[in-house]
């Protein structure tokens, strides 16, 4: 094992990663899927070296949130690393864009830069210039372009060695209501968290493992860098076991499928890791044809996260490319949460895609998670605490090196989520034979396509387009669709004319498309008082959705429906 | 129609699903043709493939509906 991955923290790893000099490092890949140079780790982390000046120049603190609006690429990178030298905390964070008005991803942002007290978002000139349209002024004042930080002179800082308490870095995560969160990642978990997921991967495959022990193995990854999945799993546990790391930009991924699989089928010993849809989206978009002399006989370890794992669309994808020599085997289902840095469990057997049902009449059978990762405890626990048996459903609570500090600026959600040192994850589950099984979530959040959608979001749209001043509510849920959840918002109203009913429906999947981006599967209206809510008059999502999957809403007829 | 409109409606039907016989300009892109965001990039990347042209943020900011796009196809003729 090399030194980096013995490094206490995250700020020691990068100095022994820097002075390791090993060969390998990352690989930008272009939007047609051509690899570019490789730059080594020791070179990029000397490029953050500068950066980590540059900002100092800016006039950048020690533990001052640094906002990162940027896309994939170099400027992200030095960045990202040069903040966690100048020992600030970084905070990527998506980079406002896409079809039609993203007003709310704005919006969105503007409430983090606000909730966690953050001077400067470094993102592009269009930032600043919608801000203002948006009537944000105190985001668009923020904004400092990569450019800018590039033409400063760097400037000298005292380097302090951090604890192991410290925070290394913020992620950013969603909540149920309001404005997303944001995780204080601790230096120990940061670096300790791609030790635990490399040494889960090796355990399971004696390949694998020679192969990071030589350095002869490459992550190839499209996964947003504000995304844990892609920034802990993909960036830093590259990095820190001196692995090749290929990397693309999501917008490659969806727009040309292909080139992921192309460039895993091009490296002797690959790691990937992808949400369930990104499975699925290549066995329907990805013809074997369409890989001319790829080879996924080496891709070991095909993980999987981030969203319910579906054991038909791993089948799918693992027929689909067995003829270029996908090992089904290489399936890894694998859970994980920002909240614990990431990795909470991994699929060690090499056993592909396992389910197993809940004891007595708990529910249909879900797919097998693997045992935690290294120094790492699960325990599932009743509602009033309790630990429960084998194979009991119940909430799942982490416990191990990557728990995180709470919430920034968030003492009440901290105390929610952190209990005597454990992790409250807010999602269901059982575990059997010391392995997990998800069954669902007590969070109420939407994954649509590997995405976190909050449910208020899709709320406020449909009751603001209703018209009711505060008047009208809504509840929106995800009910699960052939490829994945799909988004479905039930709304009580006065009016019952069946034709300004349909009027209306068509009017918040327009509005939620516009400022979401998402389509709706459904949307309901029922009468007035109708939605489930509690004595203080918060709507109940959950009974809302049962209600609807029962058919047991009373829902109110619309004129073509 | 030009060329570059039935390029627009081609991409479109072979992204949505949609027959193209049933594209109409007044269609809402999310709410009537159900582009996820998945669907939404590749629409933009095969129309940037197709048509030759750069479709930056802000242009595509502006785009909605079916008539967005064929409008987006004149003005990259």
């Amino acid at each position: 094992m090399n030194a980096a991955l013995e490094a206490p923290t995250l700020d020691e790893l990068l100095r022994r990663a820097r002075a390791a000099g090993s060969p390998a490092g990352v690989s930008l890949v272009d939007g047609r899927g051509r690899r570019g140079a490789r730059r080594t780790w020791s070179q990029l982390l000397a490029a953050a070296e500068v950066a980590a000046g540059r900002l100092a120049a800016l006039g950048v603190e020690r533990g001052e949130p640094v906002v990162l609006a940027l896309g994939t690429g170099a400027e992200f990178l030095e960045l990202w690393f040069g903040a966690v030298l100048r020992g600030a905390l970084p905070v990527a964070s998506a980079p406002p864009g896409g079809l039609g008005s993203s007003e709310l991803a704005f919006r969105r942002l503007s409430a983090v830069v606000e909730r966690i007290g953050a001077r400067r978002v470094v993102g592009a000139e269009s930032l600043a210039r919608e801000a203002l349209v948006l009537d944000l002024p105190a985001l668009a004042s923020a904004v400092v372009t990569p450019a800018a930080v590039a033409e400063l002179a760097p400037a000298p800082f005292a380097a302090r060695a951090p604890a192991e308490g410290d925070i290394a870095f913020l992620q950013l995560t969603s909540g149920s209501t309001g404005v997303p969160r944001a995780v204080r990642v601790t230096q120990r978990g940061a670096a300790h968290n791609p030790r635990a997921m490399l040494s889960a991967l090796a355990c399971a495959d004696p390949l694998l493992e020679a192969g990071l022990a030589a350095g002869g193995a490459s992550c190839v990854s499209w996964l947003p860098l504000h995304h844990d999945m892609g920034l802990v799993g993909c960036l830093l546990s590259a990095l820190a076991g001196g692995v090749d790391l290929l990397l693309a930009a999501p917008r490659t991924f969806l727009g040309r499928p292909e080139t992921w699989l192309a460039n895993l089928g091009s490296v002797p010993l690959a790691i990937a890791a992808a949400p369930n849809f990104a499975y699925g989206l290549c066995a329907e978009r990805v013809a074997p044809e369409m890989l001319p002399g790829a080879d996924l006989a080496g891709w070991r370890a095909a993980l999987c996260g981030a969203e319910m794992v579906r054991p038909e669309t791993a089948a799918a994808f693992a027929q689909r490319f067995a003829p270029l020599g996908f090992d089904a085997a290489a399936l890894r289902p694998c859970y994980g949460l920002a909240e614990a840095t990431l990795a909470v469990t991994f699929e060690a057997r090499g056993a592909g895609v396992r389910r197993a049902a809940p004891s007595g009449a708990g529910g249909p059978s879900v797919v097998c998670l693997g045992p935690p990762v290294l120094d790492t405890t699960v325990r599932v626990t009743a509602p009033d605490g309790t630990a429960l048996g084998n194979g009991a459903v119940g909430e799942v609570h982490v416990r191990g090196p990557g728990v995180f500090a709470g919430y920034h600026n968030d003492p009440e959600a901290t105390a929610e989520s952190l209990r005597d040192g454990w992790l409250a994850t807010g999602d269901q589950g059982f575990l059997r034979q010391g392995e997990l099984y998800l069954t669902g979530r007590t969070k109420e959040i939407l994954i649509l396509n590997g995405q976190n959608l909050m449910p208020h979001e899709l709320e406020w749209i449909a009751e603001s387009a209703a018209g009711g001043a505060g008047a009208a509510r809504a509840a929106a849920f995800s009910v699960d669709g052939a490829a994945g959840e799909r988004a479905v918002v039930v709304l009580e109203v006065e009016e019952a004319e069946p034709a300004a009913l349909a009027e209306l429906a068509r009017e918040i999947k327009v509005r939620t498309g516009r400022l979401l981006g998402v389509p709706l599967a459904d949307c309901a209206f029922v009468r007035r008082g109708k939605l489930p809510k509690t004595t203080s008059g918060k709507v109940k999502r959950g009974e809302a959705r049962a209600l609807y999957l029962a058919r047991e809403l009373e829902r109110l007829p619309e004129a073509g429906a | 129609m030009s060329d570059r409109r039935e390029v627009v409606l081609d991409v479109l039907a072979l992204v949505s699903g949609v027959p193209r016989a049933s594209l109409r300009p007044e269609q809402d892109l999310v709410a009537d043709l159900g582009l996820d965001s998945p669907k939404a990039v590749r629409l933009l990347v095969e129309l940037e493939e197709r048509l030759g042209a750069e479709i930056d943020d802000a242009e595509a900011a502006g785009l909605s509906t079916v008539g967005d796009l064929l409008q987006l196809a004149d003005l990259h003729a």
